[in-house]
């Protein structure tokens, strides 16, 4: 029986991981003809980085093409592109939000001033803005013998662990107030897991690793002929890719 | 009835209902706010590019007695630098309760990353903050002086500048179609001096002595002036719109088409074109009609103009998804592509609107800010 595609990647990973964050080079592929539509991987994603309403990190875009009979549906999960030259950090007042050592665009929370400037930037609308609202504003608190809003919330409340630190939704602290985005779960890489949206694909549509080690599922996807990138005509080289 | 009385009147209305919505504001962060993580700024940011125009026109206005000595806006230069330092303070308050961290604010002036044009647009205005006092303190105290043609020079400069980073700010933004085209900075300046004429016309026209030998001719070359600045405006229009749906890139188109066209047309049409642009210019091509206070109000509707004007710069740019099928995908209340300002985005708005005209008729009345005042 062949080893299921998560179980190669996770290998690969910790493959990836003992090697110095300079030397890897992050991807993320996705097989647009194996996505499903499930959401998953948005759902897991709100899960793993606690996220309030308006802000999403991996929406799945659905479009409907063709005319009847023939219609069928494509679906586009859309995390932050990751870009190699990203309009998104030259244009932070305060030098926030910068292309991290291994790849991946990063924002310090505590720098940011909520200025929203680089969610205009981003071509590809993969920044959101923590309002610091919760899906449980509003609700009742209920009986006693029924979980009510207080414990309903708790998981709402409770800390993400985003860029390896605990944060903890308290009144209007960090990261309300912040400019939010997909960080390819690097809190989760440098514990040897894959992104949450990786794992919990039923499709087995995403697949993430180290572009730079040769032997990874990644590298060799990459250089497919069906292989293609979101708005190429801007330059911004995105480190994700999408097989059509 | 006594319209400086009106006006006194009206600012501390406004500035009550703005002290409650900031306390509000300060409250609740953005939870009251309509603008959401797509149509991500709003009223706010376009009220602060509204001021900030008003600011650096005004400065502009203020050079033509200061610095070129035109003789037919002989004391007009101090009233105007106030109008400037004023709307300053309207903007920057404005664009500061628009922040997520309003006390992280520090951050860009102690570790600014000047690659950003955010930054070199708020060291910009800063600096320009600074001028407007040290060339207002000059021209009190010092009129006339070598300092203060230095400071005009130095300042008419900044405020050009300044003017043109507002439209840099948005015009280098590749992403959004609407916004990035060249001729976005260089048309910046054009309004803020437009601002600036409209802003001296309410002052003059509305609270002018109708004593002063002088006002019925600068009301007369200000209504001018505002009339060929509204055909440069209109001829700017023509240009953005027909290079964009020209272009045909379908971003864009559909950000004018948007602007033209969709939900809130009538807020170019009948407020942008008609109210604030066609009707103060054929007013003010009427030298009969448009004198003392009907010139005046006429600025009241050109400065209302303007202020949609930078609305609908900013918003429908940030309409327009930047991929189509993102507004099906994980919708919800801050996951849209509409907007329309919150009732909190209003009474903030207002208020500010009232704290400058307060803080405006407060400076006339104690400041020596007329002509005959030189000390």
């Amino acid at each position: 029986m062949d080893k299921d595609i998560i179980i190669s990647m996770q290998e690969e990973l910790a493959r990836a991981i003992k090697r110095p964050a300079k030397e890897r080079r992050w991807l993320m592929v996705i097989d647009q003809r194996k996505c499903v539509g499930c959401y998953a991987c948005t759902i897991s994603c709100v899960a793993e980085n606690k996220l309030p309403p308006g802000v999403v990190y991996r929406p799945v875009l659905e479009d409907e093409v063709g005319t009847y009979p023939r219609v069928s549906r494509k679906f586009l999960p859309r995390p932050c592109m990751q870009c190699d030259r990203p309009p998104c950090t030259n244009v932070c007042p305060v030098g926030a939000t910068e292309k991290g050592a291994e790849g991946v665009v990063t924002i310090d929370y505590k720098q940011c001033i909520g200025c929203r400037y680089c969610v205009t930037a981003c071509p590809y609308g993969a920044r959101t803005f923590d309002f610091g609202e919760a899906y449980t504003d509003g609700t009742p608190e209920g009986l006693p013998a029924m979980v009510g809003q207080a414990r309903a919330g708790a998981m709402e409340r409770s800390a993400s662990f985003e860029y390896g630190r605990s944060w903890p939704r308290k009144g209007d602290d960090s990261p309300v107030g912040n400019v939010r985005k997909c960080h390819f779960c690097l809190h989760r890489l440098a514990q040897g897991m894959l992104p949450a949206c990786v794992s919990t694909c039923i499709g087995r549509a995403t697949y993430f690793g180290d572009a730079n080690d040769a032997g990874s599922t990644v590298a060799r996807l990459e250089g497919s002929p069906n292989a293609t990138r979101l708005k190429e005509d801007l330059g911004t080289e995105p480190r994700v890719i999408y097989l059509v | 009835m006594n319209t400086k009385r009106s006006v006194y009147q009206l600012s501390i209305l406004l500035a009550v209902l703005g002290l409650v919505a900031l306390g509000v504001r300060f409250a609740t962060g953005h939870r009251l706010a309509a603008y959401g993580s797509y149509v991500v700024w709003g009223l706010w940011v376009a009220m602060y590019l509204f001021f900030a125009g008003v600011a650096a026109g005004s400065f502009m206005v203020a050079s033509l007695d200061l610095l070129f000595r035109v003789d037919t806006f002989k004391g007009t230069g101090r009233i105007a630098l106030w109008t400037a330092i004023t709307s300053l303070g309207g903007g920057l308050l404005s664009i500061w309760v628009d922040l997520g961290h309003l006390g992280r604010i520090w951050k860009v002036f102690l570790e600014p990353h000047f690659g950003s044009v955010m930054t070199q647009m708020v060291w910009g205005y800063s600096i320009f903050g600074v001028i407007l006092v040290t060339t207002l303190y000059l021209a009190i105290k010092k009129p006339g002086s070598p300092q203060l043609r230095v400071a005009m020079i130095v300042g008419l400069a900044v405020s050009i500048f300044i003017s043109g980073a507002v439209g840099a700010l948005l015009g280098v933004e590749a992403s959004r179609p609407f916004w990035h085209v060249g001729l976005l900075p260089v048309q910046f300046p054009f309004f803020s001096a437009t601002s600036g004429v409209a802003a001296l016309l309410v002052v003059i026209g509305l609270l002018g002595s109708p004593d002063d030998p002088r006002r019925a001719s600068q009301i007369r070359v200000l209504g001018i002036a505002t009339d060929v600045f509204a055909g440069v405006k209109l001829y700017f229009l023509w240009a953005f719109f027909s290079q964009s749906l020209y272009g045909n890139v379908p971003e864009n188109v559909a950000a004018v088409e948007l602007l033209l066209f969709g939900t809130y047309w009538w807020v170019f049409w009948i407020l942008q074109i008609l109210v604030g642009t066609l009707i103060p210019v054929a007013v003010l091509a009427m030298p009969r009609a448009a004198s003392g206070k009907t010139a005046g109000w006429m600025g009241v509707l050109v400065l209302l103009g303007l202020a949609v004007a930078r609305v609908n710069f900013v918003l429908p740019a940030l309409a327009v998804p930047e991929l189509a099928a993102l507004t099906r995908a994980f919708s919800g209340p801050r996951l849209q592509f509409t907007y329309f300002p919150s009732l909190l985005e209003w009474g903030v708005t207002l208020g500010i609107t009232g704290f400058v005209m307060l803080a405006f008729l407060i400076g006339k009345d104690r400041l020596p800010l007329r002509g005959e005042e030189v000390a």
